[in-house]
Order: C-alpha cells, then structure tokens, then sequence
C-alpha cells in the first residue's frame, strides 16, 4: 500500500496538511449479527469473543467488529444486546467464518441468543443455527415466529435460541487514515477521538485492536512467500532509509485506522467523523498530516477521496 | 379493474362447490366467459351467472369478494396462492383448504374442515369454525402445514390435529381434542379449551390461556424456563393482536406475563411444550 497523493496540493486545516489522495477500498462480502444476553455484560462477552482474532483477511479470515450496542428495544428478543459484523472476501468463506464464531463464542456464552441482523430478503441466506441445532443431539427444536425459523437447543443454562440464517451482501473493505503525529501520545489520542467519533456511524467496524493498526502494510514483500510487508514509507524509523519515505522530520508516529462497512456511503461517512474529530485537535493536539494508503487505484473499485470527504467546517479548525 | 365482486342471487338449492373461484383466474375473463363459467351445484354444472350477479370494482390487489349466505358453499377459496378472497358472511365446508398464499377472510362463521392443510397466506374467519378445522384432509398424514389461521369465534373437534407448521390462533372456547397429534407449529388458544387438549401432542408449542388448571397427567413440568424463545413468541402475537384490533386485546399483554410450561405428551414423542400465563 502506498499513501501518495494524486498530485494536487495538500489542504492545510487548523495546521494540518490534508493530502490530496484517496483510500482504495475493495468489494468485501458481510453480515450483520445481533447477540443478546441476559444482560450487555454477557452480550459484549460473547461479541468480543465473536470478533476476537478479525483484524485483517490477510490471516484471521474475516474481519469483524462491534457495530454497536442495542437496547432491549431495539432487539428481537426484548434483552440488551450488541450488534457485529463479520466480512470476508468471499461468500463460502465467510459462511465457515460465522458458523465457527457463533458456535464457540456465541453458543458456549452465558444466556446468550444470536439474530441477524439484516433483512433475510437482502442476501444470499448461509447457516447460523441451522447446523448449530446439532449439538442439540435430537433434543432441539425449531419454532417459525413471523415467518422466521429459530432453533433452540437445550444447554446448561436453559436454552440457546439462534435464528436460523443470516443473510450476506455487498460490503466494502479497507476505508483508511494514516494520521501523522509527532509523538506516540499525540498519535494515540488523535487516533482514539477518530476512533471515537466513527463508532457513531451506523454500518461500519474498525477491526483493528481498538480500532486502529500501528503495522500498515504494503502489497508484496521482499520475501516471495509473503503477500504484505510494512508500509515502510510511513515508518518512522526508516525515514532517509527508505527511498519513498513519505516521513517528515516532525512526525514521529504514525497511526492508521481501517474501516469496513456495509456500504460505500457509511466507509465515506466514517472517515468524514474521523477527520473532523482528528482535525479539531489539529497541530496543537499534536496532529501533522493525514493521508491515506491506497494501490494506485488499481486494486479496490472504492475510492475514498480525503478532500471530497473533509467535513465542512471541522469543530475547532481552521485554514 | 383489479376486483371481482360476486353476489349471491338465492339460496342455492343444493351445495355449491366453489373450488377454482379465485381472483386471478376470474379476473382474467371477460364478462361472457364469466357469466358462463361453469360452476358445481350438487353433481350438476350451473353457469356462474345463474348463481351469481357479479361487478367489477378498483382495489389495491386481486380481490374477489363473495357476498350473501354461502353457507352451503364449499371449498371457498381452496387452493388460493395469490391476492384476496373476501365473503361477508358464512361459508360451508373445507373454506381455505390447502390455501399456499394470499388472504381469505370470512365475516361470518366457517363448516367442518376450514383451512385443511393451510400451507402458506392467511386465513381469517370472523366467526367460528367446525370440527377438524386447520387439521389434515382424509387420508392425509399432515394437518396445517404453513400459514396464519385465525379464528375469532369458537372452534370445534379435532382442531389442528396432526398439524405440521404455522401458527393457528382461536379467540374463543375450543371443544374437545385441541391440538391433538400436533406434529410441530404454534397453536394459541385464548378461551376456554374442551377435554383432551394436547391430546398425543409430539411436538410445538400450544399456549393456552384460559386453559385447565393442571395439564393432562402425560405432561411433565418444564425444568427451566425459556425466556427468549417465549419473548420471541409473545411479541409476535403481541403485534399480531395490535392488526387484529381489540378482539385480541389478551394477546397485547403477553410480553409482560410470566408463563409456565409444561413437556409432553410424553405418551408420544414428548417434545411439545404446553405454555400457561401464570
């Protein structure tokens, strides 16, 4: 991945250069998941468990995370409750992803129940309970409820509901930042209010351990038998090694945020949030540059523009 | 014009079969080919307009309404995949046999054999059904198989027996053998219920709730609650009341009631449940 611009001039808002470049997004496929629980404590422990080891497709085989939090209102089932979302690059793969995730962290979890989270109507339908019923060993039974069919198979604590598919659709992967800072704190905190502000936006996930990756990667290595490497042109250390170092001497850290969403638009909006809370702390906060990886626009149809996507009048800023 | 409306012109002297009377087909005909449709009274053909004035109205879907005492006319709406069959008042035998999709509502009451092996669609009648409604045609190893079934007056023996799927909803008092052989599916009864209900039940779920005080002896008290799967039940029916309207003014509540439950009937396969509002 590299993170130079398309040749225009960079923005400066409240002291930060806004690169004219763009993030390269690719077609991903997903699915949207809503686990209840007696309460959010054991909802949330059943979805981190869910989204545990789904940073990257490069080696977890999807990517997940934590949409948001629901209430009882806003669940089947009248119980608190967490939305996730799981994507992939393929279909079949994602599919083998959301059985074996929901079977060893959703249903060994206390009291939990597991929905989808998207209308069946909207995607090709893969198993949730439907194979999951089998733990039941011929003591489960299915209901149909409104036209849906649930499975509940006896467990320990009563009984496990699951719906019995979830449908998969269209998704876009890999909307990014790279903010540029001039020391871990700053970084840290610029990266944690972008963080912030983009959980807010309904349909996206940062995958990343608390939403933002200090290991950007390139395409390619030196060693054939690895597809990816560190981005070394955004690596501090390398900057005057690395002949592309995009490292200016007042950056220190770099920090990148990856989002997934359900859609084109949501990706958008994401980075839109991100960028204004970065940029409302700005150069004081510590805050230099922000730019974002692409391959040249050859590998991803989804082209995230950073001064398309800039927020109007971010808080604070100014030119 | 996208409605049919068919009135009866005299009590007919001897049954009418009415099998094949649904929106789209008629619809589909002109005037002469309508009035000349024949229709079965007793083992004779009548054409259709000996029988029936009919006028054609604007509505929102394929509707056919049925006007008059049809009470000696069966299989209303038998077989009906698509659109809306209304009837404003009773209906004979076998109304919405082996319906697969659309609607049928019936204002007045139904015969013996209503919604024989429903499959898909809803089928709603005002009044009261008879004997071995929502259950399987003779011969037939299954009973309802898919669908919503609502009875807002009473029903009769036998209901739902060997029923496989969907969900049956009786509003008033139910005689003997509710639910008997169920096979799986959802059965509310929300009046009084007649001997026997659950009779040979293996499995699905009967809600009773104004049931007997004790469950039959070959049930057994269920050993935990099941908390989500009866949320996920009670709201439906709880959206289901808010369409019906006050009638069903019981079902509202139902989220917010504690049930118990019971397993059975252990006589046979014994993985039913039998679900009582305490």
């Amino acid at each position: 991945m590299s993170g130079a611009g398309s040749g225009g001039a960079a923005l400066l808002r409240n002291g930060v250069l806004v690169d004219d470049g763009f993030a390269e997004a690719f077609p991903m496929k997903a699915t949207r998941l809503v686990i209840t629980a007696h309460n959010l404590t054991w909802a949330r422990h059943a979805a981190a468990a869910t989204t545990g080891f789904a940073t990257s497709v490069i080696a977890c085989g999807c990517e997940a995370g934590v949409e948001a939090e629901l209430t009882p209102e806003q669940t089947p089932d009248g119980r608190p409750g967490v939305s996730v979302l799981i994507m992939s690059m393929s279909g079949k793969e994602l599919a083998k992803q959301i059985e074996r995730r929901v079977g060893q962290c959703v249903l060994t979890c206390p009291t939990t129940a597991v929905y989808a989270g998207l209308p069946l109507a909207d995607g090709e339908a893969v198993p949730l309970g439907k194979n999951l019923r089998f733990f039941g060993d011929g003591w489960q039974t299915s209901k149909v409820i409104g036209g849906t069919r649930y499975w509940r198979v006896p467990v320990m604590d009563g009984e496990f509901v699951a719906q019995e598919t979830t449908p998969l659709v269209k998704a876009v992967g890999g909307g990014n930042l790279l903010l540029m800072c001039t020391d871990t704190d700053a970084a840290l905190a610029v990266a944690e209010a972008a963080v912030a502000a983009m959980r807010g936006v309904p349909g996206v996930i940062m995958p990343f351990p608390g939403g933002v990756v200090r290991s950007g990667s390139k395409v390619g290595s030196k060693y054939p038998a690895l597809g990816a490497s560190t981005n070394d042109a955004f690596c501090p250390t390398l900057a005057g090694l690395a002949r592309n170092s995009e490292i200016t001497p007042d950056v220190q850290c770099v920090m990148e945020i990856v989002i997934d969403g359900l859609t084109e638009a949501a990706v958008g909006q994401a980075m839109t949030e991100g960028m204004r809370a970065a940029l409302a702390l700005g150069a004081a906060g510590g805050l230099r540059r922000i730019a974002a990886g692409n391959y040249g626009g050859k590998l991803g149809p989804f082209h995230f523009h950073l001064h398309r996507l800039l927020p109007a009048s971010p808080e604070g800023a100014g030119a | 014009m996208n409605g049919l409306s068919l009135t009866l012109r005299a009590a007919p002297a001897l049954r009418l079969d009415l099998r094949g009377l649904l929106p789209q087909p008629l619809l589909a005909l002109d005037d002469a080919a309508l009035a000349a449709l024949p229709v079965l009274m007793g083992l004779a053909a009548v054409p259709l307009a000996e029988l029936f004035t009919f006028e054609r109205f604007d509505a929102d879907q394929p509707t056919l309404r049925l006007v008059g005492d049809l009470s000696r006319a069966d299989h209303v709406g038998r077989g009906l995949a698509e659109g809306c069959v209304e009837v404003d008042g009773n209906v004979g035998d076998h109304a919405g046999t082996a319906m697969t999709g659309g609607t049928l509502r019936i204002a007045g009451d139904a015969g013996l054999l209503a919604g024989c092996q429903l499959a898909g669609g809803r089928l709603e009648v005002r009044g009261s059904v008879g004997d071995h409604a929502a259950s399987g045609l003779p011969g037939s190893m299954d009973g309802m198989r898919g669908g919503l079934f609502i009875v807002h007056g009473n029903a009769g023996r036998r209901l739902a027996d060997r029923m496989r799927r969907g969900t049956l909803l009786v509003l008033g008092a139910t005689a003997d053998f509710a639910a008997s052989r169920l096979v799986a599916g959802t059965v509310v009864l929300a009046g009084r219920v007649g001997a026997h209900p659950g009779y040979g039940l293996r499995r699905g779920s009967l809600l009773l709730l104004d049931g007997p005080a004790e469950p039959p002896p070959t049930w057994v008290p269920a050993g935990a609650d099941a908390p989500v799967a009866w949320q996920l039940l009670a709201r439906d029916l709880a959206r289901l009341a808010a369409d019906i309207g006050p009638p069903a003014a019981a079902l509202a509540e139902l989220p917010r009631r504690r049930v118990r439950r019971h397993l059975g009937d252990l006589a046979v396969d014994g993985r039913g449940e039998l679900i009582q509002p305490v």
